[in-house]
């Protein structure tokens, strides 16, 4: 943070400026009223409030690192009343010596000099604790005013990945691909056509009753997922199979909803849709120092150029893991071969914003 | 009159409706089916059918770029669960195109409108004047390019190209080790390609910018554009222009 009195000329010439007027009254006070000669009155002035001066500008290295929070407020103050009292032993001492050393024969100022200590000491106990409350002031402001910011960025973020998330959630080409297999099922088997209307249903059911933040089971985003596999295996029979690993407690970790949705759908999409091969969808799950980890895994033509733009899909994903876990290194993917891999890195809390 | 017809779609339901809805029409004879863009354009090439069933999306090559391919193309219906694709079918004269799922009234009519033109033997464009705004909605620049020798069809990613040529009536796509010839104008991979990565410097050249090395004198008046394959391209006047903006220089 940039020190509050060197932001601009502006903050300049106010703080130089306040001390400015602090010395001609104190000038004034001297000459008029105490009509001390106008050297010592001038000296006096400038020396004293020139150093104090100084010492503001100082003090905003101890104010910076001296935030109070639940942990360290006796910190603060022990922080705080170490270099208040080195402030007026040196400011004092410092003065003293030099207008002493310059006015040694005025024998009426060396003697106001000796008295007016202890006004002295009062007056720069003020002048510290407003310094100090001003720069506390100007810290807290910029730090609400930085959360403003990211509090409204992370707003924003969140709302593009929802709509995100509802744009790739039902994907037109599938759905009506899906419907026209309807169509085609009742004539040919009606009974599976029925059974796959229900199916449609409850996975699009899952897909529009859920947001970007909600949390669910790992069985039950699998479940959604085995749903919508079905449904791309009634359309392309065979070339599709695919195969769960849930073992024990994995299914039971809570993930965030329609998480892995997507990944199947690039399986789908990158594999089955541009291979004329059997494609093969594996998924695997295990603990890993802490972590739950879900591979994916699929078969693709490496000779198949994709007609659009593809890592779309990975990116939403990568942009919500960082959102929800504040970490952008939980999703990872390797191409070996005809095989692509996805690695998911979960931590074993969820959070949620 | 009967019609000689093949199915090609990726998907068995799909492919199933059309046949049931089929058994109506006896001129009609379905002589194969075919799951892929490769399988289809060979069938095609080899049946010599009157009629095709054509999917757009399919594995190794789409039903656009099969038509595309063909030079005396059979009578074609297209079918697309998703009708971003439809007014690129009209461009290329298909009879009709079905919206998937469709119904069996409107499937009759395509195949009345593919009869019809089969016996009286002009092909009539399908009316595409409520289709230009999905067009300009749908506006997406070609991400690859099929193309075909004599003996196989390959598919060429955009990126690869480094450069295109004017050859006739033709088009030469140079890429790092092949040369590929295309039955395209100059106009329409100008229109085509992104403007962005792809520069046309000269009535008979459009780079890729990625690939341009560097660029120098040609001769007092004129710049030539040097490719980091080595190839060199003359600039024309607009051209040089329209290089110095898409470069920032």
């Amino acid at each position: 943070m940039q020190h509050p009195v060197f932001l601009n000329t502006r903050s300049v010439s106010v703080y130089f400026g306040l001390w400015a007027l602090i010395a001609g009254v104190h000038f004034s006070v001297f000459y008029f009223i105490y009509f001390f000669p106008i050297d010592v009155a001038i000296a006096d002035s400038l020396i004293f409030n020139g150093l104090f001066c100084a010492a503001g500008i100082s003090m905003w290295y101890i104010v910076r690192y001296s935030i109070p929070d639940q942990k360290n407020s006796w910190n603060v103050i022990f922080n705080h009343l170490s270099f208040l009292t080195l402030t007026l032993v040196v400011w004092n001492g410092l003065s003293y010596t030099i207008l002493s050393a310059i006015f040694s024969k005025n024998k009426v100022y060396m003697d106001t000099l000796m008295i007016s200590i202890p006004n002295k000491i009062i007056t720069g106990i003020i002048f510290y604790i407003v310094i100090a409350l001003v720069y506390y002031l100007f810290i807290y402001y910029i730090k609400i005013q930085e959360k403003v910011k990211v509090e409204s960025r992370l707003r924003e973020v969140l709302k593009e990945t929802e709509l995100n998330m509802l744009k790739s959630q039902i994907n037109p080409h599938f759905l009506f691909n899906s419907l026209n297999s309807i169509s085609s099922l009742t004539i040919t088997n009606p009974e599976k056509a029925r059974d796959m209307v229900i199916k449609l249903s409850d996975f699009l059911r899952y897909s529009v009753s859920n947001n970007a933040t909600s949390f669910t089971t790992l069985e039950n985003e699998m479940a959604n997922i085995r749903r919508y596999l079905e449904i791309e295996k009634v359309r392309f029979g065979d070339k599709l199979l695919f195969s769960f690993n849930l073992e024990g407690t994995c299914r039971n970790h809570q993930i965030p909803v329609m998480l892995l949705q997507p990944l199947f759908e690039n399986a789908i999409k990158h594999g089955v849709y541009e291979s004329t091969e059997q494609v093969s969808i594996e998924m695997d799950c295990d603990y890993k120092e802490g972590f739950l980890e879900i591979v994916i895994v699929n078969d693709f033509d490496p000779n198949a150029h994709p007609r659009k733009g593809s890592g779309i899909g990975l990116n939403n994903i990568r942009e919500r893991l960082r959102l929800l876990y504040k970490n952008d290194k939980l999703l990872r993917t390797k191409v070996e071969g005809t095989r692509f891999s996805v690695f998911l890195s979960l931590p074993n809390t969820e959070t949620t914003l | 009159m009967t019609l000689r017809t093949i199915l090609i779609d990726d998907e068995q339901p799909a492919r199933d409706v059309v046949k049931h809805y089929l058994k109506d029409f006896a001129e009609i004879e379905i002589i194969g089916e075919f799951t892929d863009g490769f399988s289809g354009l060979k069938a095609i090439q080899e049946l010599k059918p009157d009629l095709v069933f054509l999917d757009v999306q399919m594995p190794k090559l789409t039903g656009l770029e099969l038509l595309d391919l063909l030079e005396q193309p059979p009578l074609i219906i297209f079918s697309t669960a998703y009708d971003q694709y439809a007014i690129k079918a009209f461009e290329m004269s298909a009879v009709d195109y079905l919206l998937k799922p469709y119904s069996k009234e409107r499937f009759t009519q395509a195949v009345q409108k593919a009869l019809a033109q089969a016996s009286s033997g002009i092909k009539a464009l399908a009316p595409v004047q409520n289709l230009v705004k999905t067009l300009e909605e749908n506006a997406e620049y070609l991400q690859r390019i099929a193309v075909k020798s004599r003996h196989k069809v390959s598919v060429v990613p955009i990126e690869e190209i480094i450069y295109l040529e004017a050859e006739g009536d033709y088009v030469m796509l140079h890429t790092k080790d092949a040369k590929h010839l295309k039955e395209k104008t100059m106009k329409y991979f100008e229109t085509h390609l992104d403007p962005t990565q792809f520069i046309r410097i000269h009535r008979s050249f459009i780079v890729n910018a990625k690939f341009i090395d560097r660029i120098e004198y040609y001769d007092k008046e004129n710049y030539a554009v040097l490719t980091k394959n080595g190839a060199k391209l003359r600039a024309s006047t607009t051209g040089y222009k329209i290089l110095k903006q898409a470069l920032n220089m």
